[in-house]
């Protein structure tokens, strides 16, 4: 290698936008949080850890964490499992494999907030097409029979379905009881494939012999052979899985915004949205920055915790 | 006996995979659907896919003044043409062409020299740059928008197109990416070039760019894919001004400046906005699933 100047001019960019766009900025999140700064205000007070102290006590923030945690709780474990069934449906089929994996990772393309749209008409609960069709089952006595279990022996009207067909069906994205669950059914439908793929990668580097070897000990059924072989080789991948959802699904606002704009009764008040309402909307920066550093902080710890898992576990 | 127990599981793991196709296909079939059919159609649920395609009279055109002859088409002409007349569509689409082929350019132009230096380049402090990338991947981007906000309307820069484009100029990610690709790049290749008299400007742009094509478009499928359907961010700075919007964020005021039973032309509008990726997905499957999970940081 020979001396060159050139590689100031290499680096130089990306160092000093890295600092300018990205380092900075947690900087002047962290001081902000400490302040009561408004955007058009010429000065403003140092409050010191009143916000945080804020974020803590106060109901409302209360709702956020509780928000936020329900949905990463609701979506994490089901687009995992969700993911990682239908890459071991998909990779032993003889035929079909390509079409439904390029079907199941379609969402993950399409603009999330166009189809949160979509799926608000689908969900709408006068025209909407989902309750239409949950409404059409009252009336047939073999679907009512099976969703309100009366061929368990249960009473029907007892049960959730059979309930709704003599009252009503839910308001799905309106009713504080459903609209988290709704928004995370969203983020489910929209990730899942997105695991789904990782974990295809996954399984093509179990390597074959492992099968063979387990088919000798005697490991015939293909639930042994998951126990025994797929699960523990997916190892690695089920750490990477797991955190990438996580915090993906932590930084959830598209849906939230568009269609509940955090309500009912704050039940979808998750953190990204209620950081842009406080900071963007109500101008109420240092709150917004002190939200902004306790996110950061969650991601980070996340991001640890999969630095450890995969040290700690990577090597068989 | 073996044949048909493995006759049977085929035909068990086709249908519980079938069924997951229909949820998941189901808000494109509607979206599709319901920018063909009438309102009419659409709040009765009747009617299939396409819909009858009955003639029927736009009301907004006869209350407008027009005589009525003029107002009578098909729902899908009259969906379509509503959404293109009601929202100004095409801005917006050329916008977030605009856009995301800016960031995409600027990301490279900055990413890829930076990746050739921690690569191939012995110089002091490579070790501390590289190590500031590596701490950077770890800020996710979305989690420091309202700091850049503040800085960017400190500077008078919220809505305008730089506030758009600047932030997203830097792409850690990208340089990463790179670096680890110019990595298996075997420096002969450097040494050859530098024989001939290349200056170390020219290696970058003539000889690592295109060795690097393959990287280049996995890392650009991510960038454009990510960038056309971010909302988050322009949903921040640019409040108001319609001729700034993407097209995610465009769909969104059109949907709250919507009165009721706009169904149709809010549906065409949403299919024109995703259908370009769904399309050119399909075309190119393969790679844009390396494309974007190769990533996963996002």
């Amino acid at each position: 290698m020979r001396k060159s100047r050139a590689h100031y001019w290499f680096i130089g960019p990306a160092v000093a936008l890295m600092i300018l766009l990205l380092i900075m900025p947690v900087f002047v999140a962290a001081t902000l949080s400490m302040t009561d700064y408004s955007l058009g205000n010429s000065s403003f007070n140092w409050v010191g850890i009143e916000n945080y102290e804020k974020l803590f006590s106060r109901r409302s923030y209360q709702k956020m964490f509780s928000a936020s945690l329900t949905y990463v709780l609701l979506v994490v474990p089901i687009s995992v499992a969700l993911g990682l069934g239908s890459a071991l449906l998909i990779s032993s089929l003889r035929f079909g494999g390509e079409m439904y994996k390029a079907v199941f990772f379609l969402p993950v393309m399409a603009t999330l907030l166009a189809m949160a749209i979509v799926w608000e008409f689908a969900l709408n609960p006068i025209v909407g097409v989902v309750n239409d069709v949950l409404r059409s089952g009252c009336d047939k006595s073999l679907v009512y029979g099976l969703l309100s279990g009366s061929w368990l022996g249960y009473e029907p009207t007892t049960s959730w379905y059979g309930a709704a067909c003599i009252k009503k069906f839910p308001l799905w994205l309106g009713d504080k009881q459903y609209a988290l669950g709704t928004i995370a059914f969203i983020g489910i439908w929209q990730g899942f494939g997105f695991n789904m793929v990782l974990y295809l990668a996954g399984l093509t580097s179990v390597p074959r012999e492992l099968y063979h070897a387990a088919h000798m000990d005697g490991a015939d059924s293909a639930w042994e052979r998951f126990k025994l072989v797929t699960w523990p080789m997916l190892g690695p991948t089920n750490v990477f899985v797991i955190t990438i959802s996580s915090i993906r699904s932590f930084q959830v606002f598209d849906t939230v915004e568009a269609l509940t704009g955090g309500g009912p009764s704050k039940s979808t008040y998750v953190m990204v949205y209620a950081m842009f309402e406080k900071g963007v909307k109500q101008n109420l920066l240092g709150i917004g920055s002190a939200i902004t550093i306790v996110f950061l902080a969650f991601v980070l710890i996340l991001t640890l915790v999969q630095v450890y898992f995969v040290n700690r576990r990577v090597h068989y | 006996m073996m044949a048909r127990a493995n006759w049977l599981g085929e035909f068990f793991k086709h249908s519980v995979l079938l069924a997951g196709a229909v949820v998941v296909l189901l808000p494109f079939y509607l979206m599709l659907s319901y920018s063909l059919k009438s309102p009419h159609e659409i709040e009765a649920n009747v009617g299939g896919f396409v819909g009858s395609q009955e003639i029927m009279t736009d009301q907004r055109c006869v209350k407008a003044g027009n005589p009525e002859e003029d107002c009578k088409m098909r729902p899908i002409v009259y969906n379509y043409t509503a959404a293109f007349k009601e929202a100004p569509l095409v801005r917006y689409m050329l916008n977030g062409v605009f856009i995301t082929v800016s960031i995409f350019i600027i990301q490279v132009i900055v990413a890829l020299p930076c990746a050739y230096a921690l690569s191939k380049l012995r110089f002091w402090g490579r070790d501390v740059v590289f190590g500031m990338v590596i701490f950077c991947l770890l800020i996710p981007v979305h989690a420091i928008a309202l700091p850049l906000y503040i800085m960017l309307a400190k500077v008078g820069l919220t809505n305008t197109y730089g506030a758009l484009i600047i932030p997203w100029s830097i792409s850690v990610f990208g340089i990463f990416l790179m670096r680890q690709f110019f990595m298996t790049v075997p420096d002969d290749l450097i040494d050859a070039a530098r024989m001939d008299g290349m200056s170390e400007f020219s290696i970058v742009w003539q000889v690592m760019l295109p060795t690097a094509i393959p990287a280049l478009l996995a890392f650009g499928i991510f960038s454009v894919v990510a960038h056309w359907n971010d909302y988050y961010w322009p949903r921040i700075v640019v409040t108001g001004n319609k001729d700034l919007m993407t097209p995610p964020l465009g769909l969104r005021m059109f949907k709250s400046d919507m009165d009721g039973n706009e169904y149709g032309p809010m549906m065409a509008a949403t299919t024109v906005i995703v259908m370009p990726l769904v399309i050119v997905f399909l075309l190119a499957q393969r790679r844009f699933i390396e494309g974007i999970t190769m990533t996963g940081m996002k």
